[in-house]
C-alpha cells in the first residue's frame, strides 16, 4: 500500500496496556413468545488509553446497547467487561456504583437529554453529587470551569436548557460527562442531531478536549465519515457481532468485510467528480431479525461474495487478524477489493 | 434556451408571530429546467423547505406567501384559481417528505394510497388504478409489488416506505417531483439505493427533481445544479462542478470544508462556521451572513450584496467573493485551522454560540 500522509489532530496512542478488555460479551433481551433479541451476540475488543475507537453500524446492529454495557449501564447476559484490572461483571451494588464513575456517556438528543427543569449548573454538577465530589463553593466553582473549558460562558450556570441551541447544549453535555474525570466517555451518536457547520464545532471540541486531558473514547455513530475522521481505529458492526476493526486509516484504504465495502461505497462524498466514479456495492434485501439470525455468517443473505449455499451458510467466520492490527470475520476477507474497486482506487484529498 | 418548466420569482414567505413576521422566504428567485435535477441545500431554518412548500401551496400556519410568483409551464399558480391549482399540484408537481411513515396513512393499504393520489386527477376504474399501483410499486423496485400492495404501510421497512412514497408521488406521472430531506430518516445503504432510484427516474422519465437537503454529497451525487440558501435567501447558485470546485460565497464555501469527507486520507482539521444562524425577524443588516464571515470588509455591514453573475450559469450574492479572498485576504492558509480556534475552546470567558 502506498505511504499515506497522516496528520492527525490527536496523536495517535501506542498500542499498550488496554484501558477497558470486553470478553465474548453478549446481551440477549426478552421478545415474545421466549424468544429474545440478540442486540450484542459474543463480541470481544479492548479500548486503549487515550485512543479515540470508533464503532459504526446500521440501525438496529447492537452498537448503542455495546455502548451502554461498555458504559456500565446495562448489565451483561454473559461475558466479561474488564476495566484495568478488575472484572466489572463480578462488581454489583456500592462496589459497582464507584466504578461508574470511570464511566460518562454523552448522548445523541442533546433535548431529550438535559433535564429541562433543572439550571445547567445543577445538570453539570449531578455526577458530582452523586459521587460526592464536590459541594459549596468548590462545586459551582467547578461548574464554572467546565462551563469554560467546553466553550460557554461560566455565568450561564443559572439558566436552562431551553435557553440555549442544540449544539450549545451538546457542550452541556459534555461538560456533564467531563465533571468526575472519567477514563472513558461513550458517545453515542453526538453530532447526529446537530446542523454542518455545527458538527464541526463539535468534532474540533471532542478532539480538543481529547488532546487536552488525555481522555479515551468509544465513539459510536451510523456515520462511516465522521468516525474515521475522529478515530484511530475503527470498529463496524453488523447484527450483533463485530464484522472488521482497524486502523481508521487502512479500513477505508483496504476495506476486508464485503459489508465495510458496502457501507463505504454507500456514502455519498460532496464532490460531483468524485460520485460520478463511484460505484456502489449493492446489498441485496434487508437487515434480518436479530431474533433469529441467519446461520453461518450473518451476512450470507445480503453479501455479494457470499457462497451460499456453502461455507458462508454454514459456518460462522471467527474474527481474525488478517494483517497486523486488521481483523475481519469474513471467509473470503481477500476477495473482497474485488467488490470495492472504488475504495481500493481512491485518490481521496482533503 | 427553452422556457423553464418552473420560474420562481422574489418569493416571499411569512410567519406571523407573536414575536414579529418571520422572513422565512425572502425574494427567492431561480428556474427549473424540464428533466433537470436543482439541489437546494442550506441548514435548518434557512428557508429550503419553506420555499417547497410555498411552490405546494402547503406552508402550515401561520406562514403565508406574502409576494412573487411562481410559474408552472408560464402560469402563476399564486395567482389562479384555488380548482385550477390543485389540478396542478399533485399532479403535474409532486412532493415527497423525509419522513415516510407519518406521511402515509397507517389505516390504509399502501396499494390503495397510490391509487387515491391517481384518482384524486384522473377517472379510471378501481381494476385499472389497482394495477397501476403495482405497476409503480414494481417501478420503483418494491420486491413482490402485489402481495405489498396489500399490506399496511407499518408492514414495511423505512426504505420500502420511502419507495412507495416515490410510487405515490409518480402516479400521476408529475413534471416535477420535489424531494425534502427523503434520505434523512434512513441508513446510508437505504439511502444509497434511494439515491439511485431518483437518478433512473430522472434519467429514464425525465422527471424534474428538485432535491431538499442539508447534505452535500448527496446533491454532488445527484444533482446538475444547486442552490445554497441561507438566513431565507439565496447566496449562490450554478452548476455543481462550480460550486463544488471554486465556490465564491464564504459560506458555501466554509460548508464544504465543515463536513468529514470518508475518501479524505489526510486528517485535517475541520473548518467550522462560528456562530449562529440568524434570527429571522430582525436579521442582521447588509448581508446575512456577515456576523459569521471570516472575509467580512465594511460594505458587508450595511449593503445587502445583489446574486450577481460570476460566471457561466453561476451567481453569487457576496460584496468580496472567494477570488479575492484568496488573492488578497489568504483563505488557503485558513484551511489549516490551528488547534482550538475553531472549536471555540479558547474564547474564553467568550460564549460560544455553537
Amino acid at each position: 500500500m502506498a505511504e499515506i500522509d497522516v496528520v492527525e489532530p490527536v496523536p495517535r496512542p501506542s498500542a499498550g496496556e488496554p484501558l477497558v478488555r470486553v470478553e465474548e460479551v453478549v446481551k440477549h433481551f426478552p421478545a415474545r413468545l421466549g424468544a429474545s433479541v440478540r442486540a450484542v451476540d459474543g463480541l470481544s475488543f479492548e479500548v486503549r488509553r487515550g485512543e479515540c475507537l470508533g464503532l459504526v453500524g446500521e440501525s438496529g446492529c447492537g452498537k448503542s446497547t455495546l455502548g451502554r454495557l461498555v458504559a456500565q449501564l446495562l448489565p451483561l447476559t454473559s461475558g466479561r467487561i474488564w476495566f484495568k484490572d478488575v472484572d466489572l461483571s463480578q462488581l454489583r451494588g456500592e462496589k459497582l456504583r464507584r466504578q461508574r464513575r470511570e464511566f460518562q456517556m454523552i448522548f445523541q438528543d442533546p433535548y431529550a437529554s438535559l433535564d429541562p427543569r433543572m439550571t445547567v449548573g445543577d445538570i453539570i454538577a449531578e455526577p458530582l453529587d452523586n459521587f460526592r465530589v464536590a459541594r459549596g463553593r468548590v462545586r459551582n466553582e467547578r461548574v464554572q470551569e467546565l462551563l469554560r473549558t467546553v466553550g460557554l460562558n461560566p455565568n450561564f450556570n443559572n439558566r436552562y436548557p431551553h435557553e440555549f441551541s442544540g449544539g450549545q447544549r451538546q457542550r452541556i453535555g459534555i461538560a456533564r460527562a467531563l465533571a468526575v474525570q472519567p477514563s472513558l466517555i461513550v458517545c453515542d451518536e453526538p453530532i447526529s442531531a446537530l446542523d454542518v457547520s455545527i458538527q464541526g464545532q463539535i468534532i474540533n471540541l471532542l478532539q480538543d478536549l481529547q488532546r487536552q486531558f488525555e481522555l479515551t473514547y468509544l465513539f459510536i455513530a451510523h456515520d462511516l465519515a465522521v468516525v474515521r475522521y475522529i478515530s484511530h481505529r475503527v470498529m463496524v458492526m453488523y447484527l450483533g457481532k463485530l464484522v472488521e476493526v482497524a486502523d481508521s486509516v487502512q479500513i477505508y484504504a483496504d476495506p476486508r468485510h464485503p459489508y465495510t465495502a458496502a457501507l463505504l461505497s454507500a456514502i455519498p462524498v460532496p464532490d460531483p467528480k468524485v460520485e460520478r466514479k463511484r460505484r456502489l456495492v449493492q446489498l441485496q434485501g434487508e437487515i434480518p431479525s436479530p431474533i433469529s439470525p441467519p446461520s453461518g455468517c450473518r451476512f450470507h443473505t445480503r453479501c455479494p461474495i457470499a457462497r451460499a449455499p456453502g461455507v458462508c451458510s454454514e459456518e460462522e467466520p471467527p474474527l481474525e487478524e488478517k494483517s497486523p492490527g486488521h481483523w475481519s470475520a469474513c471467509h473470503f476477507a481477500d476477495e473482497v477489493g474485488s467488490v470495492a474497486p472504488w475504495a481500493r482506487t481512491a485518490s481521496g484529498g482533503a | 434556451m427553452t422556457t423553464p418548466l418552473l420560474q420562481v420569482s422574489d418569493l416571499r414567505t411569512r410567519f406571523l408571530t407573536d414575536d414579529g413576521a418571520v422572513q422565512a422566504v425572502n425574494g427567492v428567485s431561480f428556474d427549473l429546467h424540464e428533466g433537470e435535477a436543482l439541489g437546494i441545500v442550506g441548514e435548518s431554518g434557512c428557508g429550503k423547505s419553506m420555499t417547497a412548500l410555498s411552490i405546494m401551496g402547503l406552508v402550515p400556519e401561520p406562514g403565508r406567501v406574502v409576494g412573487g410568483e411562481i410559474r408552472f409551464r408560464g402560469q402563476d399558480l399564486l395567482r389562479m384559481r384555488a380548482e385550477d391549482v390543485r389540478e396542478i399540484r399533485g399532479r403535474d408537481i409532486a412532493m415527497i417528505f423525509q419522513d415516510p411513515l407519518s406521511s402515509l396513512n397507517p389505516v390504509l393499504r399502501n396499494g390503495f394510497q397510490i391509487e387515491e393520489a391517481m384518482l384524486a386527477h384522473r377517472d379510471l376504474s378501481r381494476r385499472v388504478s389497482a394495477e397501476r399501483a403495482v405497476s409503480l410499486l414494481k417501478k420503483v423496485h418494491v420486491p413482490a409489488p402485489e402481495a405489498r400492495a396489500k399490506d399496511y404501510p407499518h408492514q414495511l421497512s423505512g426504505g420500502m416506505r420511502q419507495r412507495t412514497m416515490i410510487a405515490m408521488g409518480l402516479a400521476n406521472e408529475p413534471a416535477v417531483l420535489i424531494a425534502d430531506e427523503p434520505t434523512t430518516a434512513l441508513d446510508v445503504t437505504v439511502q444509497a439505493q434511494i439515491l439511485e432510484l431518483l437518478r433512473e427516474l430522472n434519467r429514464e422519465l425525465r422527471t424534474a427533481i428538485i432535491m431538499i437537503t442539508h447534505n452535500l454529497g448527496v446533491v454532488a451525487g445527484l444533482c446538475d445544479r444547486v442552490i445554497v440558501m441561507y438566513a431565507g435567501q439565496i447566496v449562490e447558485e450554478g452548476p455543481v462542478d462550480q460550486i463544488f470546485e471554486r465556490p465564491q460565497h464564504p459560506y458555501t464555501w466554509a460548508l464544504l470544508r465543515s463536513v468529514p469527507r470518508v475518501d479524505a486520507l489526510r486528517h485535517e482539521r475541520l473548518r467550522s462556521i462560528e456562530g449562529l444562524p440568524p434570527d429571522l425577524i430582525q436579521p442582521p443588516s447588509g448581508c446575512r451572513f456577515h456576523p459569521r464571515c471570516p472575509f467580512r470588509v465594511d460594505r458587508c455591514f450595511g449593503d445587502e450584496p445583489p446574486l450577481d453573475p460570476v460566471g457561466e450559469g453561476h451567481r453569487a450574492a457576496c460584496w468580496v467573493r472567494m477570488a479575492r479572498a484568496y488573492d488578497e485576504m489568504g483563505a488557503g492558509s485558513l484551511v489549516d485551522v490551528s488547534p482550538g480556534a475553531a472549536s471555540g475552546i479558547h474564547a474564553a470567558g467568550e460564549e460560544a454560540r455553537g
